[in-house]
This record gives structure tokens, sequence and C-alpha cells, in this order.
């Protein structure tokens, strides 16, 4: 194996004294897809959280791409600019059309003349099924159009990593199914991925490896398999049947 | 049992009433409702009609408007008024061809041309309106012989080496930046800097000078030639750095070396005094003799534009995490909001020529313009703070994960929403200090109010108050409510479905 694209060796995370991440590790090779999953409060997404910096770990080390997070801002934008992000509650511009909002990163970001980060857009529309509403606010979609924006967003940097937080969590039923088909098919593609969601049928279905957090400490983690199958743990076996059963 | 299913779509009821039955429903609809509409009507009619008899058969309008022109402009010379005319007709033109072109579909190119008239006109109303001086043709050459090659110089054509030299060496970094840069800025430096030596060693180029073999030629040939071969040799090692980022970051540095090198090389170190010969090709006419309603729409237009920019950098300010700056913005707004506008203005008469040189003295319409300036300003940041505070911190999180700098994130996507939502309350603030603008007479200003009181002052038109009052109100209210319009359009043309 190669040098593993996202290192974390004990992350760990204050909020005034509450003790949010208690020692965090894990390593992600290239093309991994990690499904990371626990109750809530668990420090799930303030862990992915770190991995670009919105929240900034007080101890330990995190290496992403060959570079440490630490104070120095250069870093950190360069290192942003390789990690896509996609939200809970979408984060799109409102004041920018769906392409606005697409081409503002790789035209302010990564100085490409308009007309190839509206080129690179329209494809990424195209990908992730949406193409007619290029011209459209954010306002004027629907939650799950509004989440596939957001993932073409995140796309349209190429970026070499994705980090999913909670992405299905505020969309209505019948609108989750369009958005994880939108990131099957980007898992299938290769891409790296790091997605905290409940989504289990997307874990089985595409995760290497799962991570069970449950108050900032990894609980037990391990393949699809092992952690449907045969969980070791009390607390994951616990969460897996109250989450499963309905 | 089956709902059958037609094409035809079920409308609404029309439920549109029409004018008499809107007044009917709304103005008789109960007792009370009548009784209210007739006594409130008999009250309108009445008062209608008094102020129709007032201001068609008694009102003395003879006091305004035998002073219409007084009222216009006051003092400023009326064989220069044409100019007032033409800054009225510039403002109109290019609001006529904003609204065409905003009209006209997405033409992105020629929104930006416009944008760019609007950005210029402040220099254009400020050569309109006040004024302007030029050094003529033959100024502006001696001037440059002069700095560049000392009038000696020009008549010891022995030392024009000098010029050649300079030209050659400007040629060849020209041609390094044009030829190793793909940036365009850099690529007009270029242009522009040969252009402006060409152009500086012209006077003397034009003499004529025994050259080789005894053929005259003039030096214009000799200053080319060295041009050219500079550009020539220039060229040549930027073909050899081609991918050489490192030049590419010390060009700035290289460029101000040669600066320094040709004014040593061409002045030899003496800079004389050159002769300074003006003309005015439209006659400055001071600020402190503007008046009237070029006053008062001076002063609110400057105050306007300049404390907007000034009120949202201060608002930044404040919520900046650099505690001196935090400080120093807090501090700023808080006393200029603490204190009363006409004292602003009385301090800015007389304390702001204490904090300049004394050789440089402010106009007195220029010091009120600062007063009202940083006084909407301090009220503008607090607005526009308001704005700020509105935007959703999970915007500036988008923005970030998206590798976009802090000013980045401020300029793109904080300050665009936090405006938006701000746009009622900034016009409000304009419309006030508009308003407030009558106060300039306190300090001895003659703005439309203060002229209109001097004018029933004289003897003819003694009387009539009345008119004059309702004159200035009128005027005040049309330019008041047409900002209103103008914000109401805003709002709805930026008016965004929030997500």
């Amino acid at each position: 194996m190669s040098e593993p694209i996202i290192i974390c060796q004990d992350v760990h995370k204050w909020f005034g004294s509450f003790h949010a991440l208690k020692g965090i590790s894990m390593e992600v090779q290239k093309g991994e897809v990690i499904v990371i999953f626990g109750p809530s409060g668990s420090g799930k997404s303030t862990f992915i959280r770190t991995l670009n910096r919105l929240e900034e770990h007080q101890r330990g080390t995190i290496i992403v791409d060959g570079i440490e997070l630490t104070h120095d801002t250069r870093n950190i934008h360069a290192v942003r600019s390789e990690i896509g992000m996609v939200f809970q509650q979408f984060n799109l511009f409102p004041h920018l059309t769906v392409l606005q909002n697409i081409t503002l990163a790789p035209i302010w970001v990564r100085k490409w003349p308009k007309d190839k980060a509206e080129e690179v857009a329209l494809k990424l529309l195209e990908r992730v099924g949406i193409p007619e509403q290029a011209h459209k606010y954010p306002g004027q979609l629907s939650g799950g159009q509004q989440q596939r924006v957001a993932i073409a967003r995140a796309l349209a940097m190429q970026p070499k990593i994705m980090l999913f937080d909670e992405p299905t969590s505020a969309l209505d039923p019948e609108m989750i199914k369009e958005v994880l088909d939108v990131m099957i098919e980007l898992a299938k593609s290769g891409m790296t991925m790091i997605v905290v969601t409940h989504e289990m049928g997307f874990a089985r279905a595409v995760a290497h490896r799962m991570y069970f957090f449950d108050e900032g400490l990894v609980v037990e983690s391990g393949t699809p398999d092992d952690i449907f199958g045969n969980p070791k743990e009390d607390r994951t076996k616990l969460f897996l049947s109250q989450i499963l059963t309905h | 049992m089956e709902r059958e299913v037609t094409a035809e779509v079920e409308k609404p009821p029309v439920t549109e009433l029409g004018v008499i039955g809107w007044i009917w429903k709304n103005l008789f609809g109960s007792w009370l409702n009548t009784l209210l509409t007739l006594i409130s009507g008999a009250f309108l009619f009445v008062l209608g009609r008094a102020v129709l008899t007032w201001a068609v058969r008694e009102a003395n309008w003879r006091a305004v408007t035998n002073n219409l022109r007084v009222l216009a402009w006051g003092r400023y010379p009326d064989d220069q008024a044409w100019r007032l005319g033409a800054t009225v007709g510039f403002l109109l033109l290019l609001s006529l061809i904003t609204w065409l072109v905003w009209r006209g579909g997405e033409e992105a190119r020629a929104r930006r041309y416009v944008l760019g008239g609007w950005v210029l006109s402040p220099a254009v109303l400020t050569v309109l309106i006040y004024g302007v001086r030029l050094p003529t043709l033959s100024t502006i050459s001696n001037n440059f012989g002069y700095y560049l090659f000392r009038p000696d110089v020009l008549i010891a054509l022995d030392e024009t080496w000098r010029a050649t030299m300079g030209l050659a060496i400007v040629g060849l970094l020209s041609a390094v930046t044009l030829c190793l840069t793909a940036a365009r800025r850099w690529r007009v430096a270029g242009i522009a800097a040969m252009a402006l030596a060409a152009s500086l060693t012209l006077p003397l180029g034009l003499q004529a000078q025994p050259w080789i073999l005894g053929l005259t030629a003039p030096l214009l040939l000799r200053f080319a030639l060295a041009l050219g071969i500079g550009y020539w040799a220039g060229a040549a090692i930027a073909r050899a750095l081609q991918g050489n980022a490192r030049v590419l970051q010390a060009l700035p540095a290289l460029w101000a070396v040669v600066v320094v090198v040709l004014i040593v090389l061409l002045t030899n170190f003496e800079v004389g005094v050159p002769r300074v010969d003006p003309v005015e090709a439209l006659p400055i006419v001071q600020p402190s003799i503007w008046s009237g309603i070029l006053l008062t729409l001076a002063l609110a237009t400057v105050s306007i534009a300049v404390s907007f920019p000034i009120g949202i950098l201060l608002a930044l300010g404040r919520r900046s995490t650099l505690p001196v700056v935090k400080g120093l913005c807090i501090l700023t707004i808080e006393i200029i909001r603490g204190v009363p506008l006409i004292t602003i203005l009385f301090m800015a008469q007389v304390m702001l020529p204490l904090f300049l040189p004394l050789e440089f003295n402010v106009d007195r319409v220029l010091r009120a313009m600062v007063g009202m300036t940083i006084f909407t300003a301090a009220y503008l940041a607090e607005i526009v703070r308001g704005g700020l505070q509105a935007v959703r911190h999970e915007q500036v999180e988008a923005a970030r994960s998206l590798g976009l700098s802090e000013v980045l994130v401020t300029g793109l996507i904080v300050l665009p929403q936090a405006l938006r939502a701000v746009i009622p309350p900034i016009m409000g603030q304009f419309v006030s200090i508009f308003k407030d603008t009558s106060l300039v007479a306190i300090v001895g200003l003659l703005d439309l109010l203060a002229v209109g009181q001097s004018v029933i002052k004289a003897r003819e038109y003694l009387g009539a108050v009345r008119e004059m009052y309702l004159f200035a109100g009128v005027f005040y209210f049309i330019v008041s409510y047409g900002m209103s319009l103008a914000s109401r359009r805003i709002e709805k043309r930026l008016g965004v479905v929030e997500s």
C-alpha cells in the first residue's frame, strides 16, 4: 500500500471544557470510502470538520495529502482547495445562481478562465443529473437538487478527497435516493470519501471501512461485513439495532 | 366512484371587484365605515379647496419664479451655468444607457463598460462642476525635457547619448516583460513604458543632428534604433529565461531599479523647476461659492458616495479579530454617533484646518462635506454590521471549505448578502443625510434653504414665506421620494429567494 492520503493521530478537541474528541486515530488510503456513524453528539461531525480545519484540533496531528494542518494559513487554503465538503444544510450561496455557485471557487481560487469553469460546471451538473437548473437560484430548487448542486460545487475544484457531513439528514425521504445515487456513482469512480451518515444501505454498498463513534471515541471499526455481521462491542450492537429496526 | 379527469384545469373564481366594487366594499362596507368616509371626505374637500385657493389666487409665486436661477445655483457664475446643464445631461445619458443595457439581456461586457462609466463619473462631475486646469502642449514637452534632459542638454546635443542609452534600457526591460509574462497588466505596463519613453524623447528627437558620414538626420532615427536594439536584446533574453518563475517575481523590482537608473542617467541629478503655463480648459469655480440646489445636491452626493465605502470598512473593522483595528473602529463609530451632526459640522469648520498644514487651505464647503461624510459613515457602519450579523456562519464555512481566502469570503459571500439584507435602512440613512444637508446653513453655507431664506428677506418679496418654504419642501420631497422608489426597485431587482 502506498502512503495514506489522510493520517490522523490522537486528535483531541475541546469546546470550552467539553471534551468532544478524545484521541481519534485514523488512516485513509487513496480511493477508500469511509463511513462514520454513531449517536448524535458523538463527535463524528466535529471530527470530519477538523480534516479541513473548519474546527481546529488542539492536540495530535492531522496530515492531509502530505501537508500537516497547523496555524499556517497558506497550508489551510492549499489543503481546503484539495478537499471538497458537502454539508447537511447544503449551504449553497443564495445570492448566486447554481452555475455561479459552482464556478465561484474555480474562477477565484484556481484562476480558471470563466469559459473553462462554466464548461466544467455544466458537465458536473449533467453528472449529478440537473443540467437544466444551471441558471436558477438555489432557493428555487428542491432539497435534493440543492444537495446535488452542493456536490457539484465541491467537485468543481477537482478535489482529491470528499467529505460528507450527514448529506441526507435534512432531506425529505423521497429525495434521499437521488443524492445517494450520486454519491454511490462518485464512490465507484474511485474518489476518496469520508461520509458521516446513518444510511446503512449506502455503507453496505460502497464503504470499505466503517467507524462507530461514541462520546468522542472510536468504539469499533472494521469492514461493513464485520460491523453488520459480527459487531464486537455492545454499544455498536445496541446502536445498530436501534437504527436498523425501523 | 371515479373522478373524471378533464383536460381543463379548474381556474380560481374571479375575485376582482372593479373600482365601484372596491369603493363599496372598503368605504361603505358598514355604517361606521360610511360615516368615517363621509367625515374624512368633507375634511379633505375643505382642506384641499383652501390650499388650492391660496396657491392659485393669493400666493405670490414671484418670490420663487423670479429667483429660480438664484435658488438653483446661487453664486455660481452665470456664464458657466451651462456646465451644470451639461452635468445633468451627462447623468441623464448615463442613466439612460444603464437602463437600456440592463434591460437588453445579459451582455456582460456592456454591463462592465456601464459600471466603468459610473466609476469614472465622479471625476467627470468634478471636472464639469469644479473646473479643470490643463498645461499647454508646449509646457508638457518643455517640462519633460527639463526634468529628463536639463535645458543645457537640449542645446548640447552631444549629450544625447544618455537619452539613447535610456531608451535602449527601457526597450530591453519592456521586451523581457512583454515576452515573459502572460499577465495582461504586465503586458500593458511594458507597452506603456515604451510609449512613455518614446514620447518623452520626442521633443529632443525632433532636432536634426549630423550623424554618420556627415549625413544629417533627425535624432529620432537614432532613438528608434536604440529602442529597437534594446527590444530585440530583451526578447532574446526572455527566450532564454522562459519558464523561470523567479525572474517573474523579480520584474517589479527590476522596473524600480530601471526607473532610478533612468532618472540618474537622464537628469544627472540636476532637477530644476519647470515652467508652468497652464490653460484653464474649464475655469475653476471654488466650492465656497457653490450655493442653492447645486450645493444641496453636491453635499448629499459626495457624503453618500464617499461614506458608503468608509462605512463598510468601519463595519468590517469592527468585526475584525485584530484588537487594535477593532478598538479603533469602535471608538470612531461611537464617538461620531455620540455627537450631534451640528456639532460635527462646526468641528469640521474649526478643527479640520488645525490638523492640516497651514498652506493647505481646505475650502469651507469641502469641510462641510468631510463632516457629513464621517457622520454618515458611522451610522452606515452600524447598519452594515447588522447585515453582516444576519449572514449565517454556515455560509462562511461553505466558502472556506472551497479554499477561498478570508478576503474573498468577505467580498464574494458575506458582504453581498449582508448589503442586500440592509438596503432599506441604508437608503433611509441616505434620505436622512440628504435632508440634513439643510443644517449647513448654520455654519454659513448657502444651501437651498439658506438661499430661500435670504430671498424672502429682500424687500420686494417680503411675506412670501409660505411660498418659499413650500417650494423647498416640495423639492426635498421629490428627491427623497425618488430615492425611496429607487431603493424599492433595487430591493426587488436583487430580491433573492432564500434557501
